[in-house]
C-alpha cells in the first residue's frame, strides 16, 4: 500500500521533530495546557486557532485547536482526541505534542504545503475534570467529571469517597487479613495481590479493597465519591445503561455533547484518532461476517477492516508496540462511537505499553508483576507504596495494611520518555494525513457528436489511499458523500446525464466514470467533491 | 384563522378572563358529565394555534389560580416557549408530595389534536373541581403535569405552511434529506396557493388510474388489461434543484420520537434519529422536567392515528424487562381503555405496530420507571362506526363521509394547473386537516373518551395509606412499634425496571418520637419473619410497595412519648400518622 516515496516523505517529518526541544516534557495540568495552546494560537494566527467547545461543571474549558490554511472546513481533516479516559494523561500529551511539533514545522515548505490541503482538529483533553485529579493533593485514577452523581444509585450523592488512610496523598489498595477473604499474595511477587485460584486448591487469606473507609456503612468501599460521569462510557454505541459512571442516558454530559456537536458539524473529518484504552492500531480489528450484518452492526464492515489493516501497518512503521495487545473497545466508549455511529474511520491507541519484563523477553504472566519487574530494571522510582499497617475503623482488631502500585504509573510512562512517544505519533499522524482521500477529476474527454451535440466523459478519481467515506459511512446520513454537479449556462441544454449526482462509494486509488450529453457551445463547469475528500472544479470547453 | 384572531381581539378589549362571555345560568340546562357553565368557555370543535393554546392556558390559570399554574419548561429550536400546566388542588399539599401524572401531545408536528385533548383534560379537571366527587378526589390526591404541545415549531409549520396531512412529522431544524450537501432546498410548492399540499394528476390515454364511478373525485387503478385516463404525479411540487426528484428535501427531516435516551439507535439503524438522544431542545426540556419531578408515576402521550392504545416496549430485545407485575398493571388499564374508546385497540408497540428505538414511551418506562401509554388518536372506525375489512372499503369511506357529513369541506376539487415541468395537470385532493385529525364535531367526544382513559390511569398511580400504627409495651423501657403502609391502587411505587436498577430511591418509612434501637421490614408478621436494617434503623428503606398491597415495618424503641410514622415515597407521595 505504502510507496517508498510516501514513506520517505513521512520520515522527513519525523526527523524534523527529533530535536531536543521537547526533551524536558512532563505531564501538564489544565492551566499549563491552556497556556501552551494559547501560545501556539498566538504565534501562528494564520494557521492555528483556539476555541473552547464548552466549560465543564468543574469550570474547565474543553479546548479545540484547529490547524490548517485557508477555509479549513473544506479540507479533509483528522480529528485527534486525548483525555478519553481521565486516568490517561499520556493521551493529552500525545495530542498536544502533535500540535507543538506541527507548529514548529510550519516554516518548512513541505509542512506548509500539507496544511494547504489537510486540516487537523486537536482536542487534547475531553476529561479535564477527571484529569485534574492527577495534580490534586489527593491523587487517584479518576474517570468521572465534576457533575455530581449518584454512582451507586442509592439515592445519595457522593456519600462514600476514597479516604487516604496512610496520608501519602495517593489512593492505592488496602488488604485485611481475614478468613473470608478471597485474595492471596502473588507467589512471584508478594507485593501483588491476586484472587485465590479455587481450581488449584488455593485458599483466600485477604480482603482487598481500594483505600478508604465505608463511610455510609453499606458494606461497600468508596463506591460513591466525588467523581461524576465517565466520558468513555457516555456514548451511544453499546451504551452500558445503568452502569456505574455511564450517566442517565448517552451523551448526557457537557463533554460528550460538546465533542459530538463539534464532530457532527465538522463534515470534513475522515478519520478520528483517539488516545485511550482501545487499541486497533497495533492490532487491527478483524472482520466478522456475523458482527458486520444484521440491523445493529457490531463489527467493522469488510472493506473498513482492510483499511484498518493498512493504517495499522503504517502505525507499526512509526511506533514501538512491544507489550501491546488488542483492545476492541468498551461499552459506550468514544472509539467505537466514532466508527459505528459517527461513521468515520476510528483509530485508537494507548500510545504506550509496559514492555515485557519476563526472563525470556516475554511479559510476566501477571501484568502487575511484569510492571514491577520492568520498573525495577529501569530504575523507575515511586511506583509502589509499600504495604504498611493502619488502624481501620471498619476492621477493628484486624490486620489491615495500605499499599500497592501507585496510581497512574501503569498507563502513563515516566516523563522522560513522553517526548519520544509524541515524536513517533507525530510521524504516524503526518503519515496518515498523507494517506487522506483526495478527490480529482481526470481523463476529461469531450466528443463532438455533430451539430453542437457533445458528449462529456470524465473519471471522478480518488488518488489518496483512504476511501472517500468508510463503507459504513456510506449508510450514515451525517457522512457527506462526494457530489458531482454539472453547471450549464443558458445557451446549453442537458440531453442526458444528471446535473446533481451523489457518489455512494469511492475507494482509495480508484475512480468512477460519469458522462453527459450537452447541446450548445461555450464552457461548462464541473464540480466534484466533499468536505472530507476535498473539492475539485474544472471548466470544460465544448 | 381570522375568526380566532377576532375572538382574541374581542377578549383583549373586554378584559374578562372568559374565552367567551359566560351565559346566564337560566339559559342553560346541564348535560350529564359536562360542566354547564364553565368559567372558561372553550369550543372543542376546532384546533388552536400556538397562540391559541397559550391563550386558553393563560385563561385557565387566571380563572383557577388555586388549581392551575402555568409555566414554561424550555424553549423550542425556533425559540417558542414550551408551556406546562400544573393541575392539582394546590392548597392542600405541595404538588411534589403527590403522585404525579404527565400528559403531552403533538410531539409529531402534524399530530396536533393531542394538544386539544391535553388541554381539554386540564379544563375538565379545573371546571369540575368541587362539583364532581371523583374529579375532586383526583385533584386532591394527584398532580397532573400537562404540556399541550412539545413541538410548537412543528405545529406552527403544519398550520401556517403548505403541508399534506402527514407533514411535517419533524421539528424545523433544517437538514439535508437527500445527501446532496444542500439543506432543505426542495420542499413542497403550494402551486395553487391554498395552504394545502394535495395531489397532482395528469390526463394520459395510457394512464394507470381512472375516476371512481361512485365518486369521481377519487382515482382508482385501471382494471387489469385496460389503460386508465390519469397518471398520479405525487404531491404538489416542482423539481427546484434539478436533480430529477420532487419535494425530496423539505422541512426537517427527523423524528422527535426517535430522540429519547433508552435503547437509542442512529439514523442508519432507526430512521429519524438525530445526532444522539435528547439532541432536540424540546425533548431536553421534557427530560429535565421529568427528571426533576420523580413523583411522576404515570404518563400519557398523544399521537395520531389509527385508534391505538400503545404500551412499550418499542423493541423485541427489551420485552423481557417488563415484569409480570408491570404487565398486569398495563393490561388492567389498557383493557379498560379498549372498552372506553370504541374503535381503539390496546396494543404492544414492537409486537403489534413496529419497532421503535429511542422512543419516548421507552424512556419514560425504562429510564424513569413511569407507566406510560401512547394513544394513536382517531381511526377510520369513527366515520361510520364500522371496521373495514379491506383497502377498498377503507379508502372509499372518507370520500363518502366528506360528501355526506362534511359537505365536501375536506376536499380541494381538482383544478387545472400549468406546471413548469409536467405541463397541463390538475391539482386536488384531501386537505391537510382531514384523515388524521378529527373533523370538528368529533373532537370533543374523543377528547373526553381519551381523557377518561387517562384519568383512570392517573387514579391508579400509587396511593399510600398508613393503615396501622400500633405500639406494644415490651417492658423494661422498650416499646415495639408496628406500622402498616398500604398502596390502594394498581401501580406499585417502583416498576420492575426500577427495582432492578435502582432508578429511584426506596420508600422511606420513618419513626419519630423515641430512640430507635432497631428497625426492620416484616416479611411475615404472624411467623415473625423479619429483615433487620442495621444502618439508620429509624428510617426503614422499603424498596417497593406493590399495587393493591401493603408492607409492614417494625421498630424497637426506647423512651419517647408520642409516636409518629412518616412515609416518604418518591412516587407515592408523603404522609404521616400518629400512634393512638
Amino acid at each position: 500500500m505504502m510507496t517508498k516515496r510516501l514513506l520517505a516523505f513521512c520520515m522527513v517529518f519525523v526527523c524534523l521533530a527529533v530535536t531536543n526541544v521537547f526533551a524536558g516534557a512532563s505531564y501538564r495540568d489544565h492551566q499549563q495546557l491552556t497556556q501552551k495552546l494559547r501560545g501556539l494560537a498566538d504565534k501562528h494566527p494564520d494557521l492555528i486557532s483556539l476555541q473552547t467547545l464548552g466549560k465543564t461543571v468543574g469550570g474547565k474549558d474543553i479546548w479545540l485547536l484547529s490547524i490548517g490554511a485557508g477555509d479549513i472546513t473544506k479540507k479533509p481533516a483528522i480529528a485527534m482526541v486525548g483525555g478519553v479516559s481521565g486516568d490517561h494523561l499520556l493521551g493529552t500529551e500525545i495530542a498536544l505534542g502533535f500540535a507543538e511539533r506541527l507548529a514548529l514545522g510550519v516554516g518548512q515548505q513541505d509542512v506548509r504545503a500539507l496544511l494547504d490541503s489537510v486540516t487537523f482538529y486537536i482536542v487534547p483533553d475531553v476529561s479535564p475534570d477527571a484529569r485534574a485529579q492527577f495534580f490534586a493533593p489527593l491523587r487517584y485514577e479518576r474517570f468521572g467529571n465534576a457533575n455530581p452523581s449518584d454512582l451507586d444509585r442509592d439515592g445519595r450523592i457522593g456519600e462514600d469517597p476514597y479516604d487516604d488512610l496512610n496520608g501519602d496523598g495517593l489512593i492505592t489498595l488496602m488488604r485485611i487479613k481475614d478468613p473470608t477473604g478471597k485474595w492471596i499474595k502473588h507467589p512471584d511477587d508478594e507485593r501483588v495481590m491476586v484472587k485465590a485460584n479455587m481450581e488449584k486448591g488455593e485458599r483466600g487469606q485477604y480482603l482487598v479493597f481500594s483505600e478508604g473507609v465505608d463511610n455510609d456503612k453499606d458494606g461497600q468501599f468508596n463506591e460513591d465519591g466525588e467523581e461524576g460521569i465517565f466520558f468513555n462510557k457516555n456514548f451511544t454505541f453499546d451504551y452500558p445503561v445503568f452502569d456505574r459512571g455511564a450517566g442517565e442516558h448517552p451523551v448526557s454530559e457537557i463533554e460528550t455533547r460538546a465533542i459530538a456537536d463539534f464532530l457532527f458539524g465538522a463534515k470534513n473529518v475522515f478519520a478520528v484518532v483517539s488516545f485511550g484504552p482501545a487499541n486497533n492500531l497495533t492490532h487491527p480489528l478483524s472482520f466478522s461476517e456475523r458482527n458486520a450484518s444484521g440491523r445493529i452492526i457490531t463489527g467493522w464492515l469488510e472493506h473498513d477492516a482492510t483499511i484498518n489493516r493498512m493504517v495499522s501497518h503504517t502505525y507499526h512503521m512509526h511506533v514501538q508496540s512491544k507489550g501491546s495487545s488488542a483492545v476492541s473497545g468498551s461499552p459506550g466508549d468514544f472509539f467505537q462511537w466514532a466508527y459505528f455511529h459517527y461513521g468515520r474511520f476510528s483509530f485508537s491507541t494507548p500510545g504506550w505499553w509496559v514492555p515485557p519484563a519476563g526472563d525470556d523477553g516475554k511479559p510476566a504472566e501477571n501484568a502487575e508483576v511484569n510492571f514491577l519487574r520492568w520498573a525495577e530494571k529501569e530504575n523507575i522510582p515511586d511506583v509502589f507504596v509499600p504495604w504498611t499497617r493502619v488502624d481501620h475503623p471498619d476492621f477493628p482488631g484486624q490486620e489491615a495494611e495500605v499499599g500497592g502500585i501507585a496510581p497512574f504509573v501503569m498507563k502513563n510512562p515516566p516523563e522522560q520518555i513522553i517526548a519520544g512517544i509524541a515524536d513517533n505519533h507525530y510521524g504516524f499522524l503526518m503519515h496518515l494525513a498523507a494517506m487522506r482521500p483526495r478527490l480529482d477529476i481526470v481523463n476529461v474527454k469531450t466528443e463532438q457528436l455533430g451539430r453542437n451535440l457533445f458528449r462529456i466523459s470524465v473519471d471522478i478519481a480518488n488518488t489518496g489511499a483512504m476511501p472517500a467515506t468508510s463503507q459504513l459511512g456510506q449508510r450514515v446520513r451525517w457522512v457527506q458523500k462526494p457530489v458531482v454537479r454539472l453547471e450549464l449556462d443558458r445557451r446549453q441544454e442537458l440531453i442526458s446525464g444528471r446535473t446533481i449526482d451523489i457518489i455512494q462509494e469511492l475507494q482509495g486509488h480508484s475512480s468512477t466514470e460519469r458522462s453527459w450529453l450537452v447541446r450548445g457551445g461555450g464552457t461548462v463547469t464541473l464540480r466534484a467533491g466533499s468536505e472530507s475528500a476535498g473539492f475539485k472544479q474544472i471548466e470544460i470547453k465544448l | 384563522m381570522i375568526f380566532i384572531s377576532v375572538i382574541f381581539a374581542l377578549l383583549l378589549l373586554s378584559g374578562t378572563n372568559n374565552f367567551l362571555p359566560a351565559q346566564s345560568v337560566d339559559m342553560l340546562f346541564k348535560a350529564a358529565g359536562t360542566p354547564v357553565n364553565p368559567k372558561v368557555q372553550i369550543s372543542w370543535n376546532r384546533y388552536y394555534t400556538n397562540d391559541g393554546l397559550y391563550e386558553i392556558s393563560r385563561q385557565l390559570a387566571a380563572a383557577h389560580p388555586d388549581l392551575i399554574k402555568l409555566e414554561s419548561i424550555g424553549k423550542s429550536y425556533e425559540g417558542r416557549e414550551i408551556w406546562l400546566l400544573t393541575v392539582t388542588n394546590h392548597s392542600n399539599k405541595p404538588h411534589m408530595d403527590k403522585p404525579g401524572f404527565w400528559i403531552d401531545g403533538n410531539i409529531h408536528a402534524n399530530e396536533i389534536q393531542g394538544s386539544e385533548i391535553a388541554l381539554y383534560t386540564a379544563w375538565y379537571l379545573a371546571e369540575n373541581y368541587g362539583d364532581n366527587a371523583f374529579v375532586t378526589q383526583l385533584m386532591d390526591e394527584k398532580v397532573f403535569y400537562i404540556a399541550p404541545t412539545i413541538n410548537p415549531d412543528g405545529r406552527e409549520n403544519y398550520m401556517f405552511e403548505p403541508n399534506t396531512v402527514s407533514t411535517p412529522r419533524s421539528g424545523t431544524i433544517p437538514l439535508d434529506d437527500d445527501g446532496d450537501g444542500e439543506v432543505a432546498e426542495d420542499g413542497f410548492d403550494d402551486l395553487n396557493g391554498d395552504g394545502h399540499i394535495t395531489q397532482m394528476r395528469r390526463r394520459n390515454p395510457m394512464g394507470q388510474f381512472v375516476e371512481c364511478p361512485e365518486d369521481p373525485r377519487r382515482l382508482i387503478p385501471a382494471r387489469p388489461g385496460e389503460f386508465g385516463d390519469f397518471d398520479l404525479l405525487g404531491f404538489e411540487g416542482i423539481d427546484r434543484d434539478g436533480d430529477g426528484r420532487i419535494n425530496e428535501d423539505g422541512v426537517g427531516r427527523y423524528d422527535p420520537n426517535r430522540d429519547w435516551g433508552w435503547n437509542w439507535q442512529p439514523d442508519h439503524i432507526q430512521r429519524g434519529a438525530y445526532h444522539y438522544p435528547f439532541a432536540l431542545p424540546e425533548n431536553r426540556a421534557v427530560r429535565d422536567f421529568v427528571m426533576a419531578h420523580p413523583n411522576i408515576a404515570g404518563a400519557q402521550t398523544y399521537h395520531n392515528t389509527g385508534g391505538m392504545i400503545l404500551r412499550g416496549p418499542g423493541t423485541r430485545e427489551d420485552a423481557g424487562l417488563y415484569t409480570r407485575e408491570d404487565i398486569r398493571v398495563y393490561d388492567a388499564i389498557g383493557e379498560l381503555g379498549d372498552r372506553l374508546l370504541p374503535g381503539y385497540r390496546y396494543m404492544i408497540l414492537y409486537e403489534d405496530l413496529y419497532t421503535v428505538y429511542g422512543g419516548q414511551i421507552d424512556w419514560f418506562h425504562f429510564s424513569r420507571g413511569i407507566y406510560t401509554y401512547t394513544n394513536e388518536l382517531f381511526t377510520n372506525y369513527m366515520y361510520f362506526y364500522e371496521q373495514y375489512q379491506n383497502r377498498e372499503e377503507s379508502q372509499k369511506a372518507p370520500y363518502f363521509f366528506d360528501k355526506y357529513l362534511l359537505f365536501e369541506d375536506a376536499f380541494v376539487p381538482w383544478e387545472p394547473f400549468d406546471h413548469p415541468q409536467f405541463g397541463e395537470i390538475e391539482i386536488g385532493g384531501f386537505k391537510k386537516n382531514f384523515g388524521r385529525i378529527h373533523p370538528g364535531f368529533m373532537l370533543e367526544t374523543d377528547a373526553h373518551r381519551n381523557m377518561a382513559f387517562t384519568l383512570y390511569h392517573a387514579y391508579h398511580t400509587p396511593q399510600l395509606e398508613i393503615t396501622e400504627v400500633s405500639v406494644t409495651d415490651l417492658g423494661g423501657g422498650l416499646r415495639e412499634v408496628i406500622a402498616v403502609v398500604a398502596n390502594t391502587r394498581l401501580t406499585p411505587t417502583h416498576a420492575g425496571i426500577d427495582l432492578r436498577h435502582n432508578i429511584e430511591r426506596p420508600n422511606y418509612i420513618s419513626l419519630e418520637g423515641g430512640e430507635v434501637l432497631a428497625g426492620m421490614l416484616v416479611h411475615n408478621r404472624d411467623l415473625n419473619v423479619v429483615e433487620e436494617q442495621k444502618v439508620n434503623p429509624s428510617t426503614v428503606e422499603v424498596r417497593n410497595i406493590p399495587g393493591m398491597g401493603y408492607v409492614t415495618v417494625k421498630w424497637i424503641v426506647e423512651g419517647g412519648r408520642q409516636i409518629t410514622v412518616h412515609v416518604d415515597s418518591p412516587k407515592g407521595g408523603k404522609l404521616s400518622r400518629q400512634a393512638r
